[in-house]
């Protein structure tokens, strides 16, 4: 053992193991058994050996696609809108924040608060009965609550990308803001003003080439957040056509032990699109900024 | 009280081997240096003896007594870092009272003797400043104090000098050399630096690529190298490649008399000193014709070269000769035999990446002009 | 640990005869621009708690009222009430989140060092492997592993909520501590033991103090993102461990409107005090809370 503890070679591994066993049994344990259960027959269907039933009548639903789009959508919006704002705000709150601690600290306020949250604060904000309506009402603009556009439950999800885009933001911005006052940007700036590029030029091919890579890796993590978010499309999105998430807690939870195969089979498939988009978006994203940086 | 022996003290990463099968003794209460260039494993036999490393092969032994599990914290070796370390989350008199504080010594008792540790390295009242708040060369004060409040059995100092502006360096080798010589612990230091080994240490280990080439007083390493990278590494300019017969060595540069080195007929590298070589214009033994290539005025000194036939010669005289050295103009330099040393001879392929180095710039040429304070890579 | 750049000075551009009263005029439009964007957003980021605030104090909140015409603590009483099943939801929050957080720190200080110090083939896989988790729908997570559970008993139980939610939280403290251990020289962990620190003290003296900052918002970090999850704890939990957000959603779903608006803000108010103290303990050090790198 000691010898073991000493090989310089195996010492990462053996500080890396409780951790990455933890992982990859809970998570790889998770998708093994997606993967087989989703190919077991169901008892008492009279099936035996592995059946591709669930995947047939789930691709079979015509549901699938119109969920697949709206998640894509979510996802997609929600990512351009954090990515924007997000560095918008941290780039306005460099210049204005820098002697408040207090305007970062609201500015994060978002983060720790539970989606549950975020989507309750939407629905009171944006919902028929909600402070818009209200003021719309008191202003004599509709005449009942039932005449207020619909913000919420409606096809373009916008209640849904308001609470994504209330807590995204500050992540995005947050992360952004940390890289904009890093010593490699601000002394990459005054050297680019000292060469003569005003503000718009600065940032054009100066701060933003600097910060995005960055900000790259937490766009990542909030498109996946946004592609997985259950609890908000629950709370705030139409009954139709449902996100992929809903779509399978629903077969989850559906009476027809029919449906457990098909929701682990939506699982599985949720798994791999959101891992193929990343690699995708890491990939287009990587080969765009090299490209900016020429 | 501590005496040291390394014996065939191996370690290996991978497939480099950083110290290869070093024998070493380290005397009872002496200052030795481990001198070498960067990544010699000079620091990571350093840290061999204090047990911050794990021989993969060999042993290291405090009088006598093998310490492979004896843990680098009961080892009582005290390693000084090149860049302080001081902990910048405690005070300097924390920080100088951690070692006792490790030792269970209580609260006052470590105040009391970390303050008058400071006041020994010569920073009375700094117990309750924060280290940011002291000098490059105060902290590496409070560094040493730090080793020396715990009265270690050996002191290990990584490059103690290297961080330190020059102007301060005097100050500090004063310090170490009075404190070493009252408390008469046992200190090995490693440096890169041959003034500084030589100023430091009463013995100099000289190391290249892992292996011990040579050890003696700074002195013997100076005018008896033990082979061409040693001459070399010290600054040597003048190695004149010959067959030796008898008490001549016949050169390119012409038949010298060489009384001491290597004694065996055969090919050898012949060295000398700089400012051993005199300018003569008599006659005589080891007297060589030459032509002024170069000569450049350093000040204190002037630096010459002469071009005996295809051999170059580097020679160091006084300015009030430069006069009589202007470059082209003839000369008569003397050899004297006393300062002459034969080596044996290396062997053609080192020779030959030598000789490419030279032409590229990348080997020492002369003492002088080398770079200092270049950082020890195999930290 | 970056320095914070100092700012100019409020724009009071001195006119000399030098180009540099134009730079800061140059500086002083843009801040107004950058003014008005933070108001906008610092007001987007408050509003959606207004009709939160109105709503759970108010009594018979009917359409168009803006400010409520009656005031009433009745929705905050029964909220807040000796009994009411916030209390035990809170409970069961904060043990499911801080034996996440802290199971995740004890697995996740080794992973960050071996990330964080060392550099070996295979390091790039790891990550990815450690981040994957992160980017699969926790739903997909929970579904599949609610059959692993179901066969080994453990579905209902606080265990089980315990372990899936380590499956989000662990990658990033893990990272989160990675960052932390890059900047640590083990130098000074070899200048402790040579000074005659044992393993754990070095470990207490050094190495946890040096990564102090990290250390805490990891910490942090990991109790959040327990606290936040819903979706996880609703199907791993199977109704019988009812968190925060398992109570507020229930209650959004159905309950009384008033009522909902004071659980939604009560479940912030820990959040916030985590957040006002993180931001005054980590200050003049960057990025603290989104410092995932």
């Amino acid at each position: 053992m000691r010898t073991l503890l000493h090989d310089e070679r195996l010492r990462p591994w053996l500080l890396l193991a409780p951790a990455l066993t933890v992982v990859g049994v809970l998570a790889g344990g998770a998708i093994v058994q997606a993967a087989v259960r989703s190919v077991s027959p169901v008892r008492g269907s009279g099936e035996t050996g592995l059946t591709l039933s669930a995947y047939r009548s789930l691709l079979a639903d015509p549901e699938l696609p119109r969920s697949l789009l709206l998640t894509l959508y979510l996802a997609t919006t929600s990512t351009l809108l954090a990515v924007v704002l997000g560095i918008a705000a941290a780039l306005a709150l460099r210049q204005v924040a820098a002697r408040s601690r207090w305007l970062t600290t609201v500015f994060q306020l978002p983060l720790p608060i539970p989606h549950v949250v975020g989507a309750v604060a939407v629905l009171a904000l944006l919902g028929q009965s909600g402070l818009f309506s209200r003021i719309a009402g008191s202003a004599g603009l509709i005449d009942d609550a039932a005449s207020f556009p619909a913000l919420v439950f409606d096809p373009l999800a916008i209640g849904i990308l308001a609470e994504y885009t209330w807590k995204e933001v500050p992540f995005v911005g947050i992360v952004a803001l940390a890289l904009l006052r890093s010593s490699r940007v601000t002394e990459q700036e005054a050297a680019a003003r000292s060469l003569g590029a005003g503000p718009w030029q600065r940032l054009r091919h100066v701060t933003l080439p600097l910060v995005l890579p960055g900000v790259l890796s937490v766009a990542v993590i909030v498109f996946a957040f946004s592609f997985g978010a259950f609890e908000v499309p629950l709370l705030l999105g139409a009954s139709f056509p449902e996100t992929l998430p809903v779509m399978a807690f629903r077969r989850h939870t559906d009476i027809s032990l029919a449906a457990r195969p098909e929701a682990l089979a939506l699982s599985l498939l949720m798994a791999a699109v959101a891992v193929a988009c990343v690699a995708l978006a890491m990939r287009v994203a990587r080969r765009t900024i090299r490209e900016e940086g020429r | 009280m501590t005496a040291i022996t390394l014996t065939s003290l191996t370690k290996r990463y991978g497939t480099i081997t950083a110290v290869d099968d070093v024998d070493l003794t380290l005397p009872d209460g002496e200052i030795t240096a481990l001198l070498g260039p960067s990544g010699c494993g000079k620091t990571t036999t350093l840290k061999l003896i204090g047990g911050l490393l794990t021989p993969t092969a060999g042993t290291v032994a405090f009088d006598g007594i093998d310490q492979r599990d004896v843990r680098a914290e009961h080892r009582g070796a005290v390693m000084v870092f090149q860049d302080h370390l001081l902990f910048p989350y405690l005070s300097v008199g924390d920080n100088v009272a951690f070692g006792l504080r490790m030792r269970g010594v209580g609260a006052r008792q470590r105040r009391r003797q970390a303050e008058e540790m400071l006041a020994r390295v010569g920073l009375p009242d700094t117990a309750d400043r924060h280290p940011d708040e002291l000098s490059g060369g105060q902290r590496q004060r409070v560094a040493l104090a730090r080793a020396l409040v715990v009265e270690p059995r050996v002191l290990l100092l990584d490059e103690p000098l290297a961080s330190l502006d020059p102007h301060l360096r005097d100050g500090m080798r004063e310090l170490i050399l009075d404190i070493q010589r009252e408390e008469q612990v046992t200190t090995v230091v490693v440096t890169h630096d041959q003034e500084e080994a030589a100023v430091l240490a009463d013995r100099v280990a000289i190391m290249f690529d892992g292996r011990i080439a040579q050890v003696g007083t700074a002195r013997e390493l100076h005018d008896r190298p033990a082979d061409a990278e040693v001459a070399r590494f010290l600054g040597s300019p003048n190695l004149l490649p010959g067959v030796r017969s008898g008490r001549i060595v016949e050169t390119a540069a012409g038949a010298l008399e060489v009384p001491h080195g290597t004694a065996q007929d055969g090919p050898v590298l012949v060295t000398i000193r700089p400012e051993a070589i005199v300018v003569a214009p008599a006659s005589g033994p080891n007297i060589l014709a030459g032509r002024v290539r170069d000569a450049r005025d350093l000040g204190a000194r002037v630096q010459v070269t002469v071009a005996v036939g295809d051999t170059q010669l580097t020679l160091v005289t006084r300015p009030d000769a430069l006069r009589a050295l202007l470059p082209g103009s003839d000369v008569r330099i003397r050899l004297p035999a006393d300062a002459l040393w034969a080596m044996p001879a290396p062997d053609p392929a080192a020779e030959l990446a030598f000789r490419q180095d030279v032409v590229e710039g990348v080997a020492p040429v002369d003492a002088g002009t080398r770079t200092q304070g270049a950082a020890d890579a195999d930290r | 640990m970056t320095a914070t750049a100092t700012p100019l000075p409020p724009a009071q551009p001195r006119r000399t005869a030098t180009g540099r009263g134009r730079h800061l005029r140059d500086d002083t439009g843009r801040s107004w621009t950058a003014r008005v964007v933070v108001t906008v957003v610092i007001a987007g980021i408050l509003l959606p708690l207004v009709p939160l605030l109105l709503s759970s104090f108010a009594r018979g909140y009917f359409h168009p009222q803006v400010v409520p015409e009656t005031w009433s603590l009745r929705a905050w009483q029964i909220a807040l009430g000796p009994g009411a099943a916030t209390w035990s939801a809170l409970v069961a929050s904060v043990v499911v989140a801080g034996v996440v957080s802290l199971i995740s720190l004890a697995l996740g200080l080794p992973a960050g060092r071996a990330l964080g110090l060392y550099r070996f083939r295979g390091r790039r896989v790891v990550e990815f492997l450690l981040l994957a988790p992160v980017l699969v729908p926790p739903i997909a997570i929970a579904i599949g592993l609610h059959g692993v559970f179901l066969r080994l008993g453990l579905t209902g139980s606080v265990t089980a909520v315990v372990l899936v939610h380590l499956v989000p939280v662990l990658p990033y403290v893990v990272l989160i501590l990675a960052g932390a251990f890059a900047n640590l020289d083990p130098a000074f962990e070899d200048q402790a033991r040579s000074l005659g620190a044992g393993r754990l003290a070095v470990l207490w003296t050094v190495t946890l103090p040096s990564i102090a900052p990290g250390l805490v918002t990891a910490a942090l970090f990991g109790f959040l993102v327990s606290w936040g999850q819903y979706a996880l704890t609703l199907v791993i939990g199977g109704g019988r461990v009812v968190t925060l957000p398992i109570l507020i959603f229930a209650s959004a779903s159905g309950g009384d409107t008033a009522v909902t608006s004071a659980l939604a803000l009560f479940a912030t108010l820990p959040a916030l005090a985590i957040l006002l103290i993180n931001a005054h303990a980590v200050r003049d050090r960057a990025a603290p809370l989104g410092g995932v790198r």
